[in-house]
């Protein structure tokens, strides 16, 4: 029997691929403080989803079209004068989600499965999933590894990489398309709710650790793999959902690097204030 | 002669008779044209080569004009300094020169040829304040920045990039600091590394962006050394601030400002009590024994 027959295995898999994928373009989300906006897309995600499987077609390029829709159409939104890249990004996520369930609840029988887009079914991936996964995995870090410098600085100065004559507009746009291609890979294995987990949970958890932002990827991705592959056994052992899992782990291993680092900070503190008693000053 | 900045307020340290006695006619008002008050239209000494030359020039985002009529010359190894209350359009003007926002009429030419062309040899530096303190990047990342466009797209910093970077944090005197968070480092200190940032593009203009606002003395003192280095060079650098006595210490020019040009040209005869009173308005200026003090910034 194939090592990949078993449909523990091939969700282990595909957790620790979106856990890795999910970590390292959450460093970009978190530092250019775009949580609500991948939230927002996650929501906004899942009408295109319900659509793709209502049409029969492949639910990650319809998943993924719509995404892109939604990323245009806020850019747009927010690049007009006066207008709000929060405001634009609320609409989009309240709006998507509602169409979604609409859409949903529109098909006689199909409401039990509505459990299955909102918090992702990850046992029942197949191996095509997981190489969708896997290509889309490999183009992200491409991409990062090609345009990484220039993200950073369109990311860090905006007006500074306009100065060097950089194409901010379209780096902005690449670095959107990176979250919704990430999105659109790990919506159907955590859902629309809970997916926005793995896109900030892991990189916020790693800023905690480390100001490096040569650290900042493999921490996140290494948090990522380990709370997607942790959260499968953990489902499989208790018989408990499995997107949920990992994304109660997602938080757990939060909640314990902030006690950590708040821990370290008051243990600075002192040390600075036994030093300067020491010291008379 | 120049006193030190009291509460915020500038101070200037020209002795306010000498100046107003050899200012070039009264105080140039926008509807007094400003070309009759430009003292740089006096041709430099042959040989030099204008870095920077305004043309009339009116610039505008959209259809809402900000800055209108401005018309001088900086020449190259000159610093100029802007001058003008907030609001008056001095971020603007650099923007302008970078290209990134349009000259609606007249003609704007850097480094003899339009502002986007000029970008390559062009440095700028943001107000450090600008920058989000939070983002996890190292100071020697945020110098390397300043390479990037000799690094080129899909490339990797070279043994000389690093170089460069290293030798321009040195000059700003962070080179201990290359591997801190930036924005753990102080207002000042986060002002001379975007510095460092411009020094090690090699550019053959400088834009400062208000360098000296909240910055302690030492970082005060560093980027006023740097910017003679860069003008040493031949570097041509284009300061905006509201401190007159940095204008008086590290500047060849002035160009005052509030939407119109209120006078453009030598430091000393340009800086008037009259010229200023207009810039800001009458009743922001304060007279006192020697000094003109600017109370409203
Ligand atoms: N992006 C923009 N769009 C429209 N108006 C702007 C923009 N940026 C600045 N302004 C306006 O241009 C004027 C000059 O601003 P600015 O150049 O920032 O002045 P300063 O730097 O001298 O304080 C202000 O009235 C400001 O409201
Ligand atoms: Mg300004």
């Amino acid at each position: 029997m194939n090592w990949f027959d078993s449909t523990v295995h091939r969700a282990m898999i595909e957790a620790a691929t979106v856990g890795a994928l999910g970590g390292v373009v959450g460093v970009l989300v978190v530092a250019r403080r775009l949580p609500f906006f991948t939230m927002a897309l996650t929501h906004a995600t899942f009408p295109g989803i319900v659509i793709a499987a209502l049409l029969g077609v492949d639910l990650y390029l319809g998943g993924g079209l719509f995404g892109l829709l939604v990323v245009l159409a806020v850019v747009a939104l927010s690049r007009g004068r006066g207008q709000d890249f929060t405001a634009a990004t609320g609409i989009a996520l309240s709006g998507g989600f509602a169409l979604g369930v609409v859409l949903v609840s529109a098909q006689d029988g199909f409401s039990k499965d509505l459990t299955a887009y909102t918090v992702g079914d990850i046992l029942a991936v197949s191996t095509g999933d997981l190489a969708a996964t896997g290509v889309v995995a490999v183009g992200v870090v491409l991409v990062l590894i090609l345009l990484g410098k220039e993200l950073l600085l369109a990311a860090f100065d905006p007006t500074g990489a306009s100065a060097l004559g950089l194409p901010t507009a379209v780096l902005d746009f690449v670095l959107l398309a990176l979250i919704e291609v990430t999105v659109v890979a790990v919506v159907p294995a955590l859902g629309a709710v809970l997916a926005v987990a793995l896109l900030v949970g892991p990189a916020a958890t790693a800023r905690l650790l480390s100001d490096r932002l040569a650290m900042l990827f493999p921490l996140a991705a290494a948090i990522g793999v380990g709370c997607g592959v942790a959260g499968v056994w953990v489902s499989t052992l208790w018989n408990v959902a499995a997107g949920a899992s990992i994304a109660l782990l997602v938080g757990l291993a939060f909640g314990l690097a902030f006690l950590g680092s708040a821990a370290r900070t008051r243990a600075g503190r002192a040390a600075a204030r036994r030093l300067a008693t020491a010291t008379g000053s | 002669m120049t006193g030190p900045t009291e509460n915020g307020a500038a101070v200037a340290g020209a002795a306010v008779g000498a100046a107003a006695g050899a200012a070039v006619g009264a105080a140039d008002g926008p509807a007094a044209g400003t070309a009759a008050g430009t003292v740089a239209d006096v041709a430099g000494p042959p040989g030099r080569t204008a870095a920077l030359v305004l043309d009339r020039a009116s610039v505008a985002y959209g259809d809402v004009p900000v800055l209108e009529e401005l018309h001088g010359t900086v020449y190259e190894g000159e610093a100029v300094a802007l001058i003008g209350p907030n609001g008056a359009g001095k971020s603007t003007l650099i923007k302008a020169l970078l290209g990134l926002v349009p000259v609606v009429r007249g003609r704007i030419e850097v480094l003899g040829t339009s502002p986007d062309r000029a970008r390559r040899d062009v440095a700028y530096v943001p107000q450090a304040d600008t920058l989000d303190p939070d983002f996890p990047i190292s100071v020697e990342q945020v110098v390397m920045m300043g390479r990037y466009r000799k690094i080129g797209w899909l490339r990797r910093p070279s043994a000389a990039d690093r170089e460069h970077a290293a030798a321009a944090l040195e000059q700003v005197g962070l080179a201990e600091r290359a591997r801190h968070r930036f924005g753990t480092l102080s207002g000042g200190q986060r002002q001379r590394v975007l510095l460092a940032r411009a020094i090690a593009a090699q550019p053959r203009l400088l834009l400062l962006d208000e360098p000296f606002n909240g910055v302690d003395a030492v970082s005060q003192h560093t980027i006023l050394e740097a910017m003679d280095a860069l003008k040493g060079r031949g570097t041509s650098v284009v300061v905006s601030t509201h401190d007159l006595a940095i204008a008086h210490l590290a500047c060849d020019e002035v160009c005052l400002l509030n939407r119109h040009q209120f006078g453009f040209g030598p430091t000393d005869a340009t800086l008037t009590p009259e010229r200023l009173r207009a810039t800001y308005g009458g009743h922001a200026l304060e007279l006192r024994g020697d000094r003109v003090i600017v109370t409203q910034t």
